[in-house]
């Protein structure tokens, strides 16, 4: 939790990084790993507990994040968020492989870091304060609804795969998801009236 | 259904293990250009990068920004001069490798300045950090010694501030961990750092924690990447329960 406070000072050079990772300056890759390597690698370690397929990984990643900068819009996006989703992604797609559950009630991931998606998210969404309230909404959570989200962001767990898991009804396992997710949002000042 | 209905299903369709039906109900909300599902979707992205962002910390090993640089062609691996097969270019690869050494070592030598520049702006902050906990009257304080001498603060909004001074380096392979134990509880993993060369450490925990049912901070030596129980016996266990 700690990195994340370095994120406040961080954001405000990431567009101009973003800008350098695009004209494919190859040093804007050694100033990108210096300010998300470590960050990318623990939460790889945190998903694949490995010290070597850490490694791989989130080399894996820091590659794929430099062949794909082109489509990332720098003046709007958010460089960190878009770093940590492809690396979160390359880690589940490696632990759902080794596992051999692939794609039967989960789908590919690799949409869902399509650069594209964080050029409307705030640059300092990994600010110090909003660390702080996303910590303090995760300690409110019961420990069934710590399970699932646990389940659901480091394992990559389906909510039909998470009721196999814990031997618990669909149904209660979707109440505590949303039940989760609600009061998280809630915490962050996220919630969003429909 | 409803964006009403789908409300809790945004992140779990980020994280890409949404199920049917809601799945293609998100989907067909999207396509319909549905603006609030687009803004849902949007704070989903960002709940996910701040969880992404708030694992324990792990320290990559050093080769790692290496072999990155290497795989963007920055930095090419020394190995491919063994590949040269003729024995009569030998003296020519000999100043190949000399001209390359030198410079690979300019380059090592501005990533090692970047690195320490990020590393001086990372500690100053920690340093205010703990200012700011030794300064609040809230804040409790307990000391320890034999061997590594400091002292533990623990303050509910800020976190654990842990300051200890004649802690030996950690052998190769090894680094320091913090546990923080709860009262009848199992020690619970609070982050990895290393001492200094004059033997001194500084490792905060920030956020907010439970000072009643805090028992005691301890650390010990374990593993690089850290272990999710003690393996060794704790070299500094201070009591903060009253």
């Amino acid at each position: 939790m700690l990195l994340a406070l370095l994120f406040a000072a961080l954001a405000e050079d990431d567009r101009e990084l973003a800008e350098r990772l695009k004209r494919r300056d190859q040093n804007a890759m050694g100033d990108l790993y210096n300010r998300y390597g470590r960050l990318a690698y623990s939460l790889i370690y945190r998903i694949v507990k490995d010290n070597g397929i850490a490694e791989d990984l989130a080399q894996e990643t820091f590659l794929r994040v430099w062949n794909r900068a082109a489509a990332f819009d720098s003046s709007k996006g958010a460089l960190g968020a878009w770093v940590m989703t492809v690396a979160r992604n390359r880690a589940i797609d490696y632990v759902r492989s080794v596992q051999g559950r692939m794609r039967d009630t989960v789908y590919e991931l690799d949409a869902s870091d399509n650069p594209v998606l964080f050029t409307t998210i705030d640059s300092d969404i990994l600010n110090s304060e909003r660390a702080r309230r996303l910590k303090q909404a995760f300690l409110s959570l019961n420990e069934n609804q710590r399970l699932v989200i646990e389940l659901a962001y480091y394992e990559g767990l389906s909510q039909t795969e998470m009721a196999e898991r814990i031997k618990q009804p669909l149904g209660t396992v979707k109440t505590w998801c949303r039940t989760a997710l609600l009061k998280l949002r809630e915490e962050l000042g996220q919630a969003v009236a429909v | 259904m409803t964006c009403e209905e789908l409300r809790g299903c945004y992140e779990l369709h980020a994280l890409g293990v949404l199920n049917e039906p809601e799945r293609s109900e998100v989907e067909e909300h999207l396509r319909r250009s549905c603006a609030a599902c687009t803004e849902e979707l949007r704070h989903a992205r960002e709940t996910n990068a701040m969880m992404f962002a708030s694992v324990p910390d792990v320290a990559p090993p050093a080769r790692l920004r290496r072999r990155i640089m290497a795989s963007i062609g920055a930095e090419p691996s020394r190995g491919w001069l063994s590949w040269i097969p003729w024995a009569g270019l030998a003296g020519a690869a000999a100043c190949t490798v000399l001209i390359y050494n030198n410079l690979q070592e300019t380059r090592e030598d501005q990533q090692r300045a970047v690195a320490q520049v990020a590393e001086t702006d990372a500690r100053l902050a920690r340093m205010q950090d703990a200012v700011r906990m030794m300064t609040e009257p809230e804040t409790r304080q307990v000391t320890f010694g034999n061997g590594p001498q400091g002292r533990v603060l623990v303050n509910a909004k800020r976190g654990v501030l842990l300051l200890a001074t004649n802690l030996p380096a950690a052998p190769a392979g090894k680094t320091y961990e913090l546990w923080i134990i709860p009262k009848g509880g199992a020690p619970r993993p609070a982050g990895l750092f290393q001492s200094d060369q004059n033997g001194n450490a500084m490792h905060m925990v920030a956020g907010p924690v439970d000072v009643a049912s805090t028992g005691a901070v301890a650390v010990s030596l374990e593993p690089e990447a850290g272990s999710q129980a003690p393996t060794t016996t704790p070299i500094i266990v201070a009591p903060v329960a009253e």
